[in-house]
């Protein structure tokens, strides 16, 4: 909220600077965001009056003015009509600088001597006005610079209000905050009505069929008002503040609302039929012109004030156009009211009409200062438009509002919240500085009774707080709780996570965060079946954009795009994970399955050093650093299934991967179709993994040492020629499953196809033998190792390679 | 004679000073103490000596040959060490050329900062918990105090499900769903992703929190001071300049906002801090009581403190960064200075 400082002072005496006000606020929770200040936008302008007008002899639009700042008389050619002797203007003397940086001289018009300009408002940004010269009150001194006249300089300060304090929305509430840290007294606007004989009961009436929505409804009438433009006094105050001045009965309202907080509205009387307020709930397809001028169909339960026949306004949100006040406006009826804080921000939202009304309805605003306003409006109006106010104002009140109950409060309570122990002089003195009133209970209670426009205030931890505020957070000694010690562990997930993470990172993979929301489209980019879980999205129903509004389900898309966005960027050799969740729709609970996943990408060289042979990265590399993760996690288990495919990788260089007969993830080649559907060249290999389901798996094993052979392997090398569909880990089962104690590992040393070889591929096997006990001798060797290489040939086909 | 003999001496050292290769020393060899050498030579004359002198010549002569040959032999022995270091020298290989072993990724700088935060308050005996990001309107808003139609739902703009399930706004439901299952005290902390429907410069629809709790008997303001001061000190230095002013949140009262002497003018006032000289840190507060009444904790009895900060907001104070949206761009050049 903007509170300009000159208003302030209005109603509070404020000796601190700019600067330490600012400070003071912040400190006691009214965060002050921004300091500003005005100035006026020119120099050398001066209060001066008219001492003749003739017409300019060869123009017919000029005039010809003497005009004297006091001092001395200046020659003016001037091309305004609304100027007579006698009248009191702003005289831009040579050498004036006037906004937009113009300078006046002395110079021929037409051929006749000016020695200054007469400014408009517009012309000097004091107002909208352009329509003709300024015209200043009749007892300022001559000669006097015009932002000492008019009291241009201000400071605003911009505070942010937090949503609990209604109380503060207007320059009143504010300057009984300051009032409170700095101990002066607030000075409230005398109110005074001078009421004319005619009844409004005799001439208007308020019918109230909504209690809960309304329950409070007052109105006076004003009458033989004569609308034009405001006094420069309350244009530069609503100015300050950003509020544009409409019409002296418009800025009344506004004027009041920002003064004291409660929302103000002004009908022409003219215009409601059967002289009558009807207060009532919108019907089904409702349809309103707002002030604004636009047209809605308002949503059922939307409150309307209506007159006899039609509705007149949307209540605490905006008027209607129908009734707006207009030129030749004579009678208005004023309206305070007293709305239901939820309905208002109901309807509010609904209508998508954040206005200043609404703002302070739906916060709250005090019950109590509903006809105070109201009389405060009615004052002003009469006081500058001319009108008299009729006798009496209607108060429909069907519905008590709930005020603020006393409450009860323990000062030990206190202490034990803060931590310290404040005596009970501060506490009761701070309560009372901001208009609480306290009985003593007993020893150490009171009963605290908030005042009505503190609505946030009901409980004992609520004036708890007012007391630690005002109190000072900073006088608030500094403890440590006394809680036992103990050093925390991770999760097992959270430690995993960050074993991978050092893995992954070590082999040169960077990590990537990609938002959790995407496409729509990313199940087709991704050519997935219509049964496939990943397709059961969960959607966003108020996304920030289309391709922003679907939860992920594999992070795979995130990361192609990512690989996509560095390599348009001519980044091309990448190694990039993630670690996060996605979302998959339940059709059973309200809430998603989240699975914790770890996702992986290679493309382009092994390594950005290109003088040592660039390599490209392949299947084999993102394997390994698989296996590496699995090693580190102590998972030896896993097996890699060709058969389990992927729609997105390459049939023929991809792979499930299995952990004890489930699935945890996939790994492979991403398939052409794919790399054509987002445009990238060079080939991508990814992995995705359920992180979920490898925890459960994953505990920190207890290592047992093994003792160490002292004893040497043998080894012995054979080449088979297997069938090229054969995989190698089907010939290692086969060797394994013969389980001869002496056989210690067998392992791959080459993979040949080609020349030599007629049909199919070589696989070669070196096979380790060892006795925990013993040196093997050939003869024991070759017996276990011959039969081994018999029954492999004999179980799979196989032939020797010689 | 002996003067010869001490005249040999020094000539043979001087040319053994200096010959260079294994040539020139075996020449001196046989020059000097050759059969028909130089020192050979001389002591043929030896009968022309005094008997008297003789065992003193014949120590001398001795001498001076075991001194010869032991020179000859070490600078033989220099000299194949030199050989063989030449042979290695003519291996020499440019160490200036960039190392080929795969060159280490990066972790998100985000996921480094949530990786100090976590450490310092697991120090600090807080546990690490965690929650769902698509929660239930009951936990995101309504058991933290925040109803339908209240203003304060103003202050995060939130992604909707459906009418009853949101993307979380904040880390805070998971104080909820551990305090539904645990008993105090209690010291938890929780990190993760948070959705709010903003995008600009400041900021992205989705960041990083990190949420604290703690609550037992006696537990005070001046407590949670102290925690949040022991904590930021470790994060941003021992000097670190820090206050705390009143705020509004509806899950704590009293509340806190923690701002930090600006980290970038050091107070002075710059475009950071917005001129302000102090940079906002964390939001924190004492458990509403309200919030205990959901989770059936005795509010008379126990008291605790809360607090959240946004981890992409200090990692831009630490890194000096400007704009938000470049953690999730993820451009590799960006990730590559972390």
């Amino acid at each position: 909220m903007l509170v300009s400082l000159k208003w302030l002072k209005d109603y509070v005496d404020i000796e601190l600077t700019p600067e330490e006000l600012a400070h003071r606020l912040t400190m006691s929770g009214l965060e002050v965001e921004d300091i500003k200040t005005i100035r006026p936008q020119f120099s050398g302008v001066v209060v001066a009056k008219i001492l003749s007008v003739k017409p300019h002899p060869s123009a017919d639009r000029l005039s010809l003015c003497v005009v004297s700042d006091g001092n001395q008389s200046y020659p003016v050619v001037c091309g305004a009509k609304n100027i007579s002797m006698g009248d009191i203007v702003p005289l831009a003397k040579v050498g004036a600088v006037i906004p937009g940086g113009y300078t006046i001289k002395s110079s021929l018009l037409r051929g006749e001597k000016s020695d200054g300009m007469l400014c408009s408002e517009a012309e000097l940004e004091i107002g909208d006005d352009e329509s003709g010269i300024m015209h200043l009150p009749a007892d300022l001194p001559l000669g006097l610079p015009l932002e000492k006249a008019l009291n241009i300089e201000d400071t605003v300060l911009d505070i942010n209000i937090t949503p609990n304090r209604s109380d503060c929305l207007s320059i009143i509430g504010i300057a009984r905050e300051v009032a409170a840290i700095t101990g002066k007294k607030i000075k409230f606007p005398t109110v005074k009505i001078k009421e004319s004989n005619e009844d409004i009961n005799s001439l208007a009436s308020v019918k109230i069929i909504d209690s809960d929505f309304c329950p409070r409804y007052t109105a006076r009438m004003v009458k033989s008002i004569k609308v034009g433009s405001s006094p420069v006094w309350m244009k530069t105050r609503l100015e300050a503040v950003g509020m544009r001045a409409i019409n002296n009965i418009v800025d009344v309202t506004n004027f009041v609302m920002l003064e004291m907080g409660q929302p103000l509205h002004a009908f022409d009387f003219r215009f409601l039929e059967e002289e009558k307020i009807i207060v009532r709930k919108s019907r089904e397809n409702e349809e309103f012109i707002s002030l604004d001028g636009k047209s809605r169909i308002l949503p059922a339960d939307t409150l309307l004030i209506c007159d006899g026949v039609k509705p007149v306004a949307i209540g605490g949100i905006m008027g209607g156009l129908n009734s707006e006040v207009k030129e030749d406006t004579q009678v208005v009826l004023l309206e305070s009211a007293y709305f239901n804080p939820s309905s208002i921000r109901r309807s509010a939202r609904k209508l998508a009409m954040p206005t200043d009304a609404a703002f302070r309805f739906e916060r709250g605003i005090d019950p109590e200062g509903v006809v105070r306003a109201l009389n405060r409006a009615a004052q002003l109006i009469s006081e500058i438009s001319g009108g008299t106010i009729c006798k009496n104002y209607i108060d429909e009140y069907p519905k008590k509002i709930p005020l603020t109950k006393d409450i009860p409060l323990r000062l030990d309570r206190i202490r034990q919240i803060i931590g310290t122990q404040i005596k009970a002089k501060d506490v009761t003195g701070i309560l009372r500085s901001i208009g609480m009133v306290l009985k003593q209970k007993g020893k150490g209670t009171y009963l605290v009774t908030p005042p009505s426009c503190r609505v946030d205030i009901s409980r004992e931890i609520d004036l708890i707080e007012e007391v630690i505020r005002l109190y000072g957070y900073d006088h608030v000694p500094v403890t440590l709780p006394v809680v036992d010690v103990k050093e925390m562990e991770l999760t097992p997930r959270l430690d995993m996570e960050e074993r991978i993470r050092q893995l992954l990172t070590g082999s040169g993979y960077t990590e990537i965060v990609n938002y959790s929301f995407g496409t729509p489209q990313a199940a087709d980019i991704l050519s997935l079946p219509e049964n496939d879980e990943r397709r059961k999205t969960v959607m966003i129903k108020n996304p920030l954009g289309e391709d922003l509004s679907a939860m992920r389900t594999t992070m795979i898309c995130g990361l192609l795009e990512t690989a996509k966005k560095n390599a348009d960027n001519g980044s091309f050799n990448l190694k990039l994970f993630e670690i996060g969740r996605v979302f998959i729709n339940s059709s059973k609970d309200e809430l998603p399955e989240e699975k914790n996943m770890v996702a992986g990408l290679l493309t382009g060289e092994i390594t950005d050093e290109f003088w040592c042979s660039g390599k490209t990265v392949d299947f084999y590399l993102l394997k390994g650093s698989l296996e590496n993760i699995l090693f580190d996690l102590k998972i030896n288990n896993c097996r890699y299934i060709s058969s389990s495919i992927e729609p997105f990788l390459h049939p023929g260089k991809s792979c499930g991967i299995y952990l004890n007969d489930k699935k945890i993830g996939f790994l492979g080649e991403v398939h052409p179709d794919v790399l054509e559907k987002i445009d990238f060249k060079n080939n991508l290999y990814i992995f995705e993994i359920n992180l979920d389901i490898l925890e459960r798996v994953y505990q920190k094993k207890k290592i047992s040492y093994r003792e160490i052979s002292k004893f040497p392997a043998v080894t012995r090398d054979v080449a088979f020629v297997i069938p090229d569909a054969m995989e190698a880990d089907q010939m290692i089962n086969i060797v394994l499953d013969q389980k001869e104690d002496l056989l210690e590992k067998v392992i791959i040393f080459d993979v040949y196809k080609g020349k030599g070889i007629a049909e199919g591929k070589s696989l070669g096997l070196r096979f380790f033998y060892r006795a925990p006990d013993r040196t093997l001798t050939d003869l024991e060797t070759n017996a276990v190792h011959d039969r081994i290489v018999r029954n492999t040939v004999n179980l799979t086909g196989a032939k020797i390679r010689t | 004679m002996i003067n010869e003999l001490k005249q040999l001496e020094i000539n043979a050292l001087a040319e053994l000073q200096t010959a260079e290769t294994e040539e020139h020393f075996s020449n001196i060899r046989t020059k000097y103490l050759g059969r028909k050498g130089l020192l050979t030579g001389l002591l043929r004359n030896i009968s022309q000596v005094p008997d008297v002198e003789k065992p003193l010549l014949g120590k001398l002569s001795n001498e001076l040959k075991n001194l010869l040959n032991a020179k000859i032999e070490e600078a033989l022995q220099q000299q194949a060490i030199r050989n063989k270091e030449d042979v290695l020298l003519k291996e020499k290989i440019d160490v200036t050329l960039p190392g080929n072993a795969i060159k280490c990724g990066r972790i998100h700088p985000v996921i480094q900062i949530r990786r100090e935060i976590c450490s310092i308050f697991v120090s600090f005996g807080f546990s690490v918990v965690e929650g769902p990001e698509i929660e239930l309107d009951y936990y995101n808003f309504e058991a933290l105090n925040i109803p339908h139609d209240h203003p304060a739902r103003d202050m995060q703009d939130t992604f909707y499900i459906s009418d009853n399930v949101v993307l979380r706004t904040h880390t805070s439901p998971v104080q909820i769903r551990i305090m539904e299952k645990v008993r105090p005290p209690l010291r938890i902390l929780s990190p993760g992703k948070v959705y709010r429907r903003d995008s600009d410069v400041s900021h992205t629809p989705m960041f990083h929190q990190i949420e604290g709790l703690l609550v037992d008997k006696g537990i005070s303001f001046g407590d949670l001071k102290g925690i949040l001061t022991a904590f930021l000190r470790k994060i941003f230095g021992e000097t670190t300049t820090l206050r705390f002013r009143p705020s509004f949140f509806p899950f704590t009262e009293p509340s806190a906002e923690v701002d930090i002497r600006c980290v970038m003018c050091g107070g002075k006032g710059c475009r950071v801090c917005k001129q302000s000289g102090w940079l906002e840190i964390l939001g924190s507060g004492m458990v509403d009581p309200a919030v205990f009444q959901n989770v059936n904790y005795d509010s008379e009895e126990y008291t605790g403190f809360a607090f959240g900060l946004g981890l992409e907001r200090i990692a831009m104070l630490k890194y000096g960064i400007s704009d938000i949206r470049l953690f999730f761009e993820n451009d590799i050049r960006f990730l590559k200075q972390f």
